[in-house]
Order: C-alpha cells, then structure tokens, then sequence
C-alpha cells in the first residue's frame, strides 16, 4: 500500500512538472509598446529585432530610440529574447556585455526591474521602445502597443 | 459537575451529567442559569454584529492602506531604479568593471612547459563626465604582475609579468550614430581585434595573424560613423595614429599611420567588411595591411572568418608579403558551445616562423556557461610548423568571468 501510495505520489509530482513546465514554456502574450506620440501603429517583428540589435539607431521622424529591457531573469525577456531575437537571454546579455565591455555598444538597452517601470519610462519618453506581459499593457492609456508575440 | 460550553460565542450550551440532574437544588440552578443566559443571547448578538461591522470597516481601511503603501514602495523602487540605471541622469560615480581568467597549460612543446597561468585580470574605467563625453579605459594584468625595487638603490629587484595600459581615450559623441575618440584604443581592424575578451569568445589563444600584420592599440584619433544603406546598417571607422611599436611618449618617427575599417550588416545576421593599415615604421618599413572578415549567424550556428594580406616596402631590398586567415565554427548548444578553428598564418614576425613558410593551427574548444559572465574551458591546439620539431600540442583549461555591471 505504501509502496503504490508512494508510486502515485510520483507520478502525481511528475505530472505537476510537467504542467507546471508547460505553463512556462507557453506563457502570455508579450506586447511590445512605444509612447504614444510615437507614430508608429505597428511594428513588425524583423523591425522590433533590428532595434534591439542596433541595426537602427533612431526613428523615421529621427528621435533617437531609448531601448528597455526587463532584468535577466523576468519570464518576458526570456520569451522575448527566443522570440525576437531567436537566442537564450543569457546570450543576448553576453552579447551585449561583450559590446559594453568593448566600449562597441552603440545604443545599449536600459534594463528595469518591473514591468511597471518599463510602462512608466515608455509613457514619459517619446522616443522609448519596451516590451511587457499582454495584460500589464492592455489597460494602460499612456503607452502603445504595436507588436503582441503569442 | 457542571460544564458550560460556548460555540458561537454567544450560544450557550449545557451539558448536565445524568447524576447531577438528579439533584433538585442543582436542577433550579442550572435552569435559572439557563434561563439568563438566553435572555442576553439577543443583545450579545447585536453587540457581536456591531463589533463585526467595525471589524471590517478597519480592514477596509487597513487594505486600502496597504495598497496605498504598495504604490508608494512601488514608486520609490522605481525612483531608485531610475537613479541606477542613470536613466536621463549622468552617474556620480567612476564605473568599474573587468573581466578575468586563470587556466592551466598542458603541453609537448619542446621550448614551452606545462603551467598553471594567472593569464588576466583587467580592469575598465569609465565615466560619463557629460551626456556628450566620456572617459574610457582598460588596464590588463597579465601573468598576475609584480614589480620589486632594491630598498636602498631603487634598483629593480625583480620583474614579472605585464603591466598594459590597453587602451584609454576620451569620447566625444554627439550621437549614437557618430563618435570620436582621442588616446589609446584598440586597432579598429577585422572582428577579432575589437571583439576578443575571454568571457566571450570560445577560444583562449588568438589567431596567429593578430599582433603580427597590424598593431593590437594604436595611439591616436579615431572617428566612426555609423548609417544605413538600403536598410543595411553600415559601420565606418577612420583613424590616424603614432603606428606599430610607436606607443605614448616614444613616437621615433615623423610618419603617422592611417587606418580605415568598414562593416556592413547585409541581413540580420549576416556582416562583411574590409579593412585597411598603412604606416611606415622605426625600420623605414612601410607596411601597408589589408584585410576582409565575414561573420555569418543562423539560429545557434556562427562563421566568422577574416584575411589579411600586409605587403612590407623596405627602400633598400626586395618587397615581401605576409598573410594569415582563420575560420572558426561555433555551436551553441543550451550552456554548451562547441567551436573549431583552423588558423594559418606566413608572418615574418613570428617565433617559430620559418621563411616563406607557413605556420598552420588547428584549434577545437568546449566551453560551458555556468552564468551570463562565467564560463569553463576546454581546449586543444594543435600547432604544425615548417620545422616539425616545433610541432605543438597543446591543452587548455580555463575559467573566465566578467565582473560589474556589463
């Protein structure tokens, strides 16, 4: 009896992990947000990509870009990083730590701690670009959202 | 004999023994007791419903509170926040980062032993001193230095290691686009001379040709102008400079250097450019190096390639040639990744160069990212020479970190 309570209990841990595994992998939607005075409505994805690789430095109208990242072990920058830039965000940061390190960086990410303050530093800069979880974004009247990556 | 039990609070319920029931002055007593005890029933009740009401309007308010103390932590984080990353504000303070690496060499080298090696520690210095300018430099440790002067003389005593101040300049940049840096910096020359800090390539050695077709720093002025070209991000790099051996104070000749790079990202993911370096050095040698690099990434995959080719124009013999290439692989693979080299080089100036020859070196590395700033490696080099007495194998163990805020 002890032995098939235990055998269930396994099978019931693994099960969790594996849920639980599933849940993280596919996570929420990521939005991807800009000031409102941006003009853009939309941006796609190879765009979005070549901002965060500093393939482009400013926007059309010519605002420098201002680029933030959430910290290194958020979920959403790990979606984001495989999503946007198709590599681990321990090696997008590598990447970046080597151009810092070289003093090569043109445009570096600022990275924030919490979504809200990567909403909150879009909002009051015209030329900023970030990316938060889907709901942390829908309801907020002071950003745009112009890319969701499912 | 008698037990009184509460359950709500303010419903008495009483438990009577079967023997003490049977007691008539017992039986008044308890009904008496009975009996007002369910008279206040009511009142307590009321007083109960008050006292719950008031409960609850504190722990509205106690609520209410707590959110409004969230949101006040909340802004103060994100104040502190903003004063980290010095977004729109210029650090106070000087910032320090670096990197190190310590490895053990295992070789069959004939002129070389197998040896523990304190290979770097270097430290970067950097300061915005205003949104438009900045202070830059790196100062490497080699082989972990150490000075020692005689206490009476001065003289020096002892003498290890190298001491290098590796590159500081002043920057000036106006924009992301457009900067100028004046001092020591790096040779804006192929892929490897720019990108090559131990944290972050796969391989501990460098290829054969670099120091040896183009000086490593250069001392000088350099401009770079970054713009796009059909989409295509474009780097440019303009510099002059003292030229190879000709470091700070120690210039030997009228001549400067002149050196230009180009870098254009064609896809994501796909670069190419060319280089060029001419100087004519302490020897009346002039030198004159021109280079292409290719650096190709699909997914997990990487190629990074460069040729250089530098023609030698001495005024009083015949001209002569050195050359050298490499091709390296990378995998990466989760924590792991796996790459292989092949490296060869013509260069005059090398060690075991033997004339006109070529040195060949086959180079296959493992590193494991145990963080974003340490790695492990594993590495074997094996180095074929003309002379095949100097033939080398080699092994490599090393562990490399990167520390600060990067």
């Amino acid at each position: 009896m002890g032995r098939i309570s235990f055998s269930l209990l396994t099978v019931l841990v693994l099960a969790l992990n594996i849920v639980a595994f599933n849940v993280e992998a596919t996570g929420e939607p990521v939005a991807v947000i800009v000031n409102k005075a941006n003009p853009a409505e939309s941006l796609s994805e190879a765009y979005i990509k070549k901002i965060y690789t500093n393939g482009v430095l400013s926007w059309p109208d010519g605002v420098p870009i201002t680029i933030y990242d959430l910290s290194l072990q958020d979920r959403v920058r790990a979606a984001f990083s495989e999503k946007i830039l198709g590599m681990s965000a321990d090696r997008v940061a590598e990447e970046w730590a080597h151009l810092k390190i070289t003093n090569h960086a043109k445009n570096p990410p600022y990275t924030m701690k919490s979504e809200a303050l990567i909403i909150r530093r879009v909002a009051s800069e015209k030329g900023a670009i970030g990316y938060v979880s889907y709901s942390a974004a829908k309801n907020s009247q002071d950003v745009r959202i112009v890319n969701t990556l499912q | 004999m008698l037990q009184i039990f509460s359950i709500y609070d303010f419903i008495p319920v009483i438990f009577l023994k079967e023997r003490a029931l049977k007691k008539p002055g017992l039986r008044i007593l308890t009904v008496i007791l009975a009996s007002c005890l369910l008279a206040s029933a009511p009142s307590r009740v009321r007083a109960g419903d008050d006292r719950l009401d008031r409960l609850e309007k504190e722990v509205t308010g106690l609520k209410q509170e707590n959110e409004d103390l969230k949101k006040r932590l909340g802004d103060l984080e994100a104040d502190q926040e903003e004063i980290r990353n010095n977004v729109g504000l210029l650090s106070k303070y000087l910032d320090v980062s670096g990197y190190a690496d310590v490895q053990y060499d295992l070789t069959d080298s004939r002129t070389d032993n197998s040896k523990f090696r304190v290979r770097h520690l270097s430290f970067f210095f950097s300061k915005d001193i205003t949104k438009e300018w900045k202070l830059f430099s790196e100062v490497d440790f080699e082989d972990a230095p150490r000075f020692e002067a005689d206490r009476n003389s001065g003289n020096l005593k002892k003498a290890q290691g190298t001491v290098f101040v590796e590159q500081v300049y002043v920057e000036y940049r106006p924009s992301f686009s457009l900067d100028a840096r004046l001092g020591r910096f790096h040779t804006p020359f192929g892929i490897w001379s720019i990108y090559h800090f131990p944290p972050y390539v796969p391989f501990q050695t460098n290829p054969l040709f670099f120091e040896n077709t183009f000086p490593e720093v250069s001392d000088g002025i350099q401009l770079r102008y970054s713009f796009s070209v059909k989409d295509m991000p474009l780097d440019t790099n303009v510099y002059v400079s003292n030229g190879g051996g000709n470091a700070g104070g120690t210039d030997g000749n009228a001549s400067k250097a002149v050196g230009a790079r180009v870098n254009l990202e064609v896809v994501p993911g796909a670069s190419l450019g060319g280089s060029y370096y001419r100087d004519r050095d302490n020897l009346n040698i002039l030198r004159s190096s021109y280079g292409a690099h290719l650096l190709l990434s699909y997914k997990a995959l990487k190629l990074q390639g460069e040729y250089v080719i530098r023609e030698n124009e001495i005024s009083s013999g015949p001209k002569f040639r050195d050359n050298g290439l490499y091709a390296a692989l990378t995998y990466d693979l989760g924590k792991w990744t796996f790459a292989a080299r092949y490296d060869r080089c013509r260069c005059n100036a090398l060690d075991e160069q033997v004339a006109g020859s070529s040195l060949f070196r086959y180079t296959g590395a493992v590193n494991y990212h145990f963080a974003h700033n340490v790695v492990g490696k594993v590495e074997y080099d094996r180095t074929v020479s003309p002379d095949r007495s100097l033939d080398e194998n080699r092994a490599i163990f090393a562990i490399a970190v990167a520390v600060g805020d990067l």
